[in-house]
């Protein structure tokens, strides 16, 4: 099943509208916040997308309507095809996929931590990689390199590891 | 989490957490777990990492293509000839180059000895975690042989940064040859010896089997690629679904086991040694003469040879390195089987010479997602093997 195939099927399936863009060999499916959730649930459940491998938050301040974008790298063993499904968001906020993936725990911690997209019903929406009194997103294109007034949040004492989950 | 009951829960009182890391000899680097522990029974774990967090992924969007490649050997540092080649193949997505056929069988050759290193490396510090001496030496000193292989090849022995967009920076000496025919032929010998050492020691699999079981289901649910995947039963392998370099006509088997446990896991690696020495004996027979740079004005920078005797390639080598290239807008994947599994890069690019956006798809940190799955309902000294057998770097997790 090639992907053609695949989106033809999804096509029909889906009630709004999606289109598709092939892009130096990758292949990618535009969707929107209302319905990117149910193409994803449809590629698993019915075109053996089993494996989530992957996925991206982009920041685009100068897209003032869609100023982030969210990229879900999905791929199917039997059919032997990899697609991505990208997301174009007005706001911060998007649904948590890690209902259907348990591989999304991980991958969308780090993007809510670098990227700062806060994806809704994730039961563990903590930083990952940076500290946690840390209250800026490093990968937004408005990260001031340069600043380094927030070490002075640094306690001494403790390094700067606060154990509030615990 | 999925939760699983616990047989002696509430017999020995209290539910009591405690620290493994970030500075304890087992976590191979520094990982921190919390453990929420009864008794000596492991009822939940919380992996905290980031304590190597360098914002590589920050540090290339101000930085050229060129620039970035170094930075890609810090990653996994145990096999960085494979970063090298995931990101490269990745910007070369850009321009659908044709790379030449000498630099695509010496990119196979280096990723597949690369392969090896680290597993031998993997495997040397999983027996000793577990206690057995002898094959930590033994590793050791076959991955010395493979190290000088390097040396010779790239001039460094662990970070080389060899491999370019286009190609590979400069073609091998010829001594590299007949040093990687010897390492070939000993190298199956010298597996039968670890696994004389490990395979039916009655210690080893009291400490592997049944430790740490992955079912398939959970496998691909939390995405944990390369050898866990394999050691579940996922037969899936990059080189084989979507080929890249050569490895199309290269002739292998894709070692898979249905077990899940610590000892599969020890078993696929095992194999995946055997079969990465038959592709490099292979890629040795039938490499071919010629350039092992790309001729591409776009991107191939001109040998040193070439600046010495002509001023064109002068200007362009000039120009490429000071002002880099350019490529296309738009948005790249590209993957390859590393020794921990799927590394992937995903490049934006907005037309200027540096990266929009790059992500990477660390494997280590996907696979680290499986630990507190598995850990549950073991004891804290099979923590110890629960952590080898995933065989994390943590340069790659914390980027």
């Amino acid at each position: 099943m090639n992907f053609d195939e695949i989106f033809g099927k999804l096509q029909s399936d889906v009630s709004s509208d999606i289109s598709k863009q092939v892009q130096f060999g990758c292949n990618f499916i535009l969707s929107n916040k209302g319905n990117f959730k149910q193409i994803i649930k449809l590629l698993k459940e019915s075109f053996d997308f089993e494996y989530l491998v992957d996925v991206v938050g982009i920041h685009w301040p100068e897209n003032k309507n869609t100023p982030f974008e969210v990229v879900y790298n999905l791929y199917s063993i039997k059919n032997k095809i990899r697609i991505f499904v990208k997301v174009f968001i007005s706001d911060e906020e998007i649904e948590t996929i890690s209902d259907l993936y348990k591989s999304a725990l991980f991958l969308e911690r780090e993007q809510y931590d670098l990227v700062g997209v806060k994806f809704i019903g994730h039961p563990d929406l903590r930083r990952i990689l940076m500290p946690e009194f840390f209250d800026k997103h490093p990968l937004r294109k408005d990260f001031n390199l340069k600043d380094r007034s927030w070490y002075n949040d640094v306690d001494e004492q403790n390094l700067g590891i606060k154990y509030k989950h615990l | 989490m999925d939760e699983k009951t616990i047989n002696d829960s509430g017999k020995f009182g209290d539910i009591l957490t405690i620290n493994m890391g970030p500075q304890h000899p087992s976590t191979h680097g520094v990982l921190r777990l919390i453990l929420d522990i009864d008794g000596e029974t492991i009822v939940n774990t919380t992996p905290d990492i980031g304590y190597l967090h360098r914002g590589v992924e920050k540090l290339a969007e101000n930085r050229m293509y060129h620039q970035f490649i170094p930075l890609t050997d810090r990653l996994d540092y145990l096999a960085s000839l494979s970063n090298n080649l995931a990101y490269c193949l990745a910007v070369e997505k850009f321009f659908d180059l044709k790379i030449p056929e000498r630099a695509n069988y010496l990119r196979v050759i280096f990723a597949e000895l690369a392969r090896i290193s680290s597993h031998l490396l993997w495997l040397a510090s999983h027996a000793l975690d577990m206690g057995a001496m002898t094959v930590f030496l033994y590793c050791f000193r076959e991955r010395e042989l493979l190290l000088d292989l390097f040396e010779i090849a790239t001039g460094q022995r662990m970070t080389s940064s060899w491999i370019r967009v286009g190609g590979i920076r400069e073609d091998i000496p010829d001594e590299f040859i007949s040093k990687a025919y010897e390492f070939v032929e000993i190298f199956n010998d010298k597996i039968k010896d670890y696994e004389g050492l490990l395979s039916k020691n009655r210690i080893w699999l009291q400490r592997t089997k049944g430790i740490g079981v992955l079912s398939k289901e959970d496998a691909l649910n939390y995405g944990a690629s390369g050898p866990i995947m394999r050691a579940s039963g996922v037969k899936f392998d990059i080189r084989k679904f979507e080929p890249y370099c050569v490895y199309d006509r290269m002739d292998f088997e894709v070692p898979s086991f249905e077990d899940g446990d610590v000892y599969a896991r020890y078993l696929v690696r095992i194999e995946e040694m055997r079969q990465s020495n038959r592709i490099v004996k292979q890629a040795l027979d039938a490499l071919p003469e010629g350039p092992v740079m790309t001729d591409d004005p776009r991107v191939g920078i001109p040998s040193h040879e070439e600046v010495n005797e002509r001023m064109e390639s002068l200007i362009r080598r000039f120009y490429l390195m000071s002002k880099g290239f350019t490529p296309p807008r738009g948005d790249v994947y590209s993957s390859i089987e590393s020794t921990k599994g799927e590394l992937g890069f995903y490049i934006v690019s907005d037309g200027t010479e540096k990266p929009y956006r790059l992500k990477i798809r660390a494997p280590s940190f996907v696979n680290l997602g499986i630990v507190p799955l598995i850990s549950k309902g073991h004891m804290i000294a099979d923590m110890v093997s629960i952590i080898g057998s995933i065989d994390i770097v943590l340069g790659e997790i914390d980027r």
